[in-house]
């Protein structure tokens, strides 16, 4: 049964309008030209390859069943109590099950001495052996044997599903001419190597995790690989539901107050002045708390702990949309202000259109190159904003699985001896990876839509 | 006499993967104490040319090959330190824009005393006040201590060409330097830049796209085109018989013939009356306090315009001319007065019957650049105002419609699906007059339609309107601060000063014989060609 949490459908709605957005630029020439220059752009074409991967598995991870499971007490089939996602099951071998405590990357022992009796009723301290994986060699006995054979097989798997998706793509006119068109590129040499090589670290990871803890394990003994990968889908919903809240606000507030200008902009500059001198952690923490009391005081109102964790992101969305709109409004009144006096829209008037019509026809296509680039300007903080709010204990449930809490809880592990590094390693991979590409994607993007830079585009 | 500058083969490229150069093979001299236009259409590289010489080219532009002989040094081998020196001593340069050129936050004093460089000399702030007097300014000690917002266009000019006088150099570079300016103080500069010449004994090269201004004050003319030199002549010679095929097409441009007259019959019916129109804006001086000045924008004026007829409101900047326009158009508030347009008052009509009735009188805008949606499609641009006014046509109509105006502006029918930014200045100002020309209104106001464009742009759309007119018996009022333009096209004149009209009557009447102080003065001002 598909169960559909709040966020999941956020997301849909931010897929769908992605997606009639990709078909809107397609049919329009001078956008489709802009967003060209990304494509055939170096950097550009690399950050997309990157990015769209991070959306699909998020994607994958926000599709959310129950599983049938047979009740043994009733004699029936009933649904578990238990959400799971695609990419839980997709990923099964990593979090079915799990170890005792710590143990490091690719290691085949616990982290911690522990007592074993021996025979004669003596004691040992010694390291256990891993229970699950480290310790089942497919290939040989050698560590180091056994992961290149891997490696080299999975080397191998990706080379074939590349081909395949190659040959489905090119097979006759199955596509239209433009999606053709965007495969004979300046710069796809870039574009297949990314993509090669993207694919090739997924099933090398998921190869390797079948028999390796490439991450190591964390206090509870969980896959610390898995917990990076179902991170993934909360650092994107912080970046893309917070500015799917921001930009109504930012929009609407911003044409209204630098458009109709008087007392509306009045209005609005005091609210955005007065939001903006509030310290927005506090902000933030009050709103949490808020969230707690009432979700402890209603306990009835959730079915389970996956709807309570997923209301908590949902609201951590909301109230982050609330404090950051201020920034785009007040370029986007500035940018109006200077539109309003502009001959086009003088022109507009002159033909008798009312101020709607002239925000919708003139106004609005004029401004939305700003809003672009702020919103891809704005994603990779959003994300280290949720590392840092995590770190604070005001960010998501600490049930949810998040790069922020895996830093928080890291600050436990770094202090012990011997220190556990690998769980903050991950974290501060996978974010740096996701934010890098985010930034150098936001980058090109600005570099497209800048009037200024536009010659370039020959 | 000797050549104090001497230009040969001069060739610059941009961008080394274009070969095509954008100066081509340029050869001139200027002579002591001698004044030589450089004059040519955008774009045609008089400003690279100007720039060259004085070596403040931009680092994308390669000077392919070509010697620039100052004083005996080519300039293009001197050193950096060489030049500086130069530039310090012998050569100076005024500039287009003289608001851009002043640093807004240094007082004049300081900023004059930057050409005064290393000047070992004690007494600088009377050298200073002698300079500032020199250039024209009556009291240079109140001057001196204001900052450059508290100036007015025409003194920000003199006061740059002080500073560029400041080391008495021998050759002045003027690029457009009266562009900006109102006729008046333009003819103020262009005298106190000829006085200067002959004080001084420098030599000046005065760059333009206006042959009349040019005609005024040099004694060479030099015409370019696509960075070629297509014509070096003889001030006086140039104008009774140019000897290039271009440089005739420049001054046909710049010289318009006399209106038709046409027999006005006494059956034409009133298009637009105004009647004692008065724009006052509110200003408030002081936030806490809230005093308010009363800003008269437009105070109490009354014209009339019948069918098929063209009047013209002419004045200098600030002289309110704009805010008539705006103010038919309901783009501000007025204070007081009727407009009746068609015999119908507009300020009583209310709701939709307004709207429509907006097909009636439009209006074109100065800057085709900024009047055109850059992105929307020729189409849906012309389209706009079409479907709003005139909801009874269907698709089809309308794209009927689209292609006839087209036509009869002169552009081809596939600049439909093509983006403002596609099309030059004057194509532009074509797609904006097809805009309105689609409603097919009675009146139609001009608001300088043809003052952002080149002069033989300017003439086409002139003819294109003066065409229009007689096909269609459509009413203008046409807004300009261009006389010469002016008494060409219109049948009556209105004169604008300070928010007033201080003359209005025929075309000829005014021209020929003008009662009012100022209009003398206005017309006096207007550079007109030696013949």
């Amino acid at each position: 049964m598909f169960v559909f949490l709040i966020t999941d459908l956020f997301f849909y709605l931010i897929i769908i309008s992605l997606i009639l957005y990709v078909f809107h630029v397609i049919k329009t020439q001078d956008l489709l030209e802009n967003w060209m220059y990304v494509f055939k752009n170096k950097i550009g074409i690399l950050s997309v390859v990157v990015l769209f991967f991070f959306i699909l598995i998020t994607f994958i991870d926000s599709i959310h069943i129950k599983e049938k499971i047979y009740d043994q007490e009733k004699k029936e089939y009933i649904y578990s109590n238990e959400v799971k996602s695609l990419l839980d099951i997709i990923l099964l071998p990593m979090h079915q099950y799990s170890e005792k405590s710590y143990s490091a990357p690719f290691s085949s022992y616990l982290y911690n001495k522990e007592t074993i009796k021996l025979e004669k009723n003596t004691n040992k301290r010694v390291y256990p052996k891993l229970k699950y994986k480290g310790n089942h060699n497919k290939y040989s006995e050698n560590n180091f044997h056994n992961i290149t054979v891997i490696l080299a097989l999975s080397l191998l798997k990706s080379f074939f599903i590349c081909l395949l998706i190659y040959v489905i793509v090119f097979y006759k006119t199955l596509f239209k001419s433009s999606f053709k068109n965007f495969f004979f590129i300046k710069n796809n040499k870039v574009f297949y190597y990314s993509f090669f090589f993207i694919i090739f670290t997924m099933i090398s990871l998921y190869d390797l995790s079948l028999q390796y803890y490439v991450f190591g394990t964390d206090k509870v003994g969980v896959d610390v690989l898995y917990k990076s990968i179902k991170s993934i889908r909360t650092g994107i919903l912080i970046g893309t539901l917070t500015t799917i809240v921001m930009l109504p606000f930012a929009i609407f507030l911003g044409i209204l107050s630098g458009y109709i200008g008087g007392v509306a902009d009045d209005i609005i500059q005091y609210i955005y002045t007065t939001l903006n001198s509030i310290p927005s952690v506090l902000l933030i923490a009050s709103a949490i708390l808020i969230l707690q009391v009432y979700m402890t005081n209603n306990p009835s109102s959730f079915e389970n702990l996956y709807e309570r964790a997923d209301l908590r992101l949902f609201f951590l969305c909301m109230i982050l949309g609330l404090t950051s709109w201020t920034s785009l409004c007040r370029i986007l009144r500035g940018e109006s202000i200077k539109l309003r006096e502009i001959e086009y829209v003088q022109v507009a008037k002159t033909f008798g259109l009312s101020k709607f019509s002239i925000i919708i026809r003139h106004i609005m296509p004029n401004i939305m190159h700003i809003v672009i680039i702020s919103v891809v300007l704005d994603f990779s903080a959003l994300v280290l904003a949720e590392a840092v709010l995590s770190y604070v204990n005001i960010g998501v449930d600490p049930t949810t699985y998040s790069w922020g809490n895996m830093i928080n809880s890291a600050r436990l592990e770094m202090s012990r001896e011997p220190i556990v590094w690998w769980s903050l390693l991950a974290a501060f991979i996978f974010m740096f990876v996701l934010v890098l590409f985010a930034n150098l994607f936001s980058d090109v993007v600005r570099d497209a839509f800048d009037p200024r830079l536009n010659n370039n585009h020959e | 006499m000797n050549n104090i500058l001497e230009i040969k083969d001069l060739c610059i490229s941009i961008n080394s993967n274009i070969e095509e150069n954008v100066l081509k093979n340029i050869n001139f001299n200027i002579k002591e104490s001698q004044i030589v236009s450089l004059i040519g259409e955008s774009g045609s590289g008089k400003s690279l040319t100007a720039l060259s010489i004085i070596r403040l080219l931009d680092k994308s532009c390669q000077i392919k090959k070509g010697e620039i002989i100052f004083l005996n040094k080519n300039i293009l081998s001197l050193e950096e330190k060489e030049i500086r020196f130069i530039r310090k001593k012998y050569i100076s340069m005024i500039f287009q824009e003289p608001m851009r050129s002043l640093n807004p936050v240094m007082s004049i004093y300081n900023q004059i005393k930057e050409s005064y460089y290393k000047s070992k000399n004690i007494n600088l702030r009377a050298i200073i006040l002698k300079n500032l007097l020199s250039v024209g300014i009556s009291e240079p000690e109140r001057i001196i201590n204001l900052y450059p917002h508290q100036l007015s266009g025409g003194m920000k000019q003199r006061v740059m060409i002080a500073m560029a006088i400041a080391c008495k150099p021998k050759l002045l570079i003027a690029d457009e330097p009266t562009t900006s300016l109102d006729v008046t103080t333009q003819k103020q500069v262009l005298d106190l830049l000829l006085d200067l010449k002959n004080r001084l004994n420098m030599s000046i090269l005065f760059i333009t796209h206006d042959l009349a201004v040019a005609s005024q004050i040099s004694d060479r003319i030099i015409v370019m085109k696509n960075g070629e030199v297509l014509e070096n002549n003889n001030s006086l010679e140039f104008f009774r018989l140019p000897k290039n095929i271009y440089s005739q097409k420049l001054l046909d441009s710049s010289s318009y013939k006399k209106k038709i007259v046409k027999n006005i019959k006494t059956k034409n019916s009133n298009v637009l009356n105004v009647e004692n129109l008065k724009v006052f804006y509110e200003e408030k001086k002081n936030f806490f306090i809230g005093k308010k000045v009363i800003i008269k924008a437009v105070d109490d004026i009354s014209f009339l315009i019948k069918s098929g007829m063209t009047h013209a409101i002419v004045g200098e900047s600030g002289s309110g001319k704009t805010t008539v326009a705006k103010a038919i158009m309901g783009l501000t508030d007025i204070t007081f007065g009727n407009i009746k347009i068609l015999n119908n008052n507009i300020l009583e009509l209310k709701g939709l019957n307004k709207r429509i009735f907006r097909k009636h009188y439009q209006m074109i805008f100065q800057d085709p650049f900024s009047s055109l949606n850059p992105r929307m499609r020729i189409g849906s641009i012309i389209k706009e105002g079409l479907c709003f006014l005139h909801p009874e046509m269907n698709n089809y109509d309308i794209n009927l419609t689209l292609k006839d105006i087209l036509t009869k502006v002169g552009l081809n029918e596939n600049s439909l699906y093509k983006y403002p930014h596609q099309f030059s200045g004057g194509q532009r100002q074509r797609i904006a007059i097809a805009r309105v020309l689609v409603l097919k209104p009675k009146l139609l106001i001009c608001d300088e339609p043809t003052s952002s464009l080149d002069v033989t742009v300017q003439k086409q759309i002139i003819d294109l309107l003066l065409d229009i007119q007689n096909k269609t018996n459509i009413s203008y009022l046409f807004i300009s601060h261009d006389i010469n333009l002016v008494s060409s096209i219109s049948d009556t004149i209105s004169v604008m000063h300070q928010g007033k009209i201080v003359e209005s009557g025929d075309t000829s009447d005014i021209i020929l014989n003008s009662k009012n102080e100022y209009t003398k003065k206005l017309l006096d001002s207007v550079p007109q060609i030696k013949k």
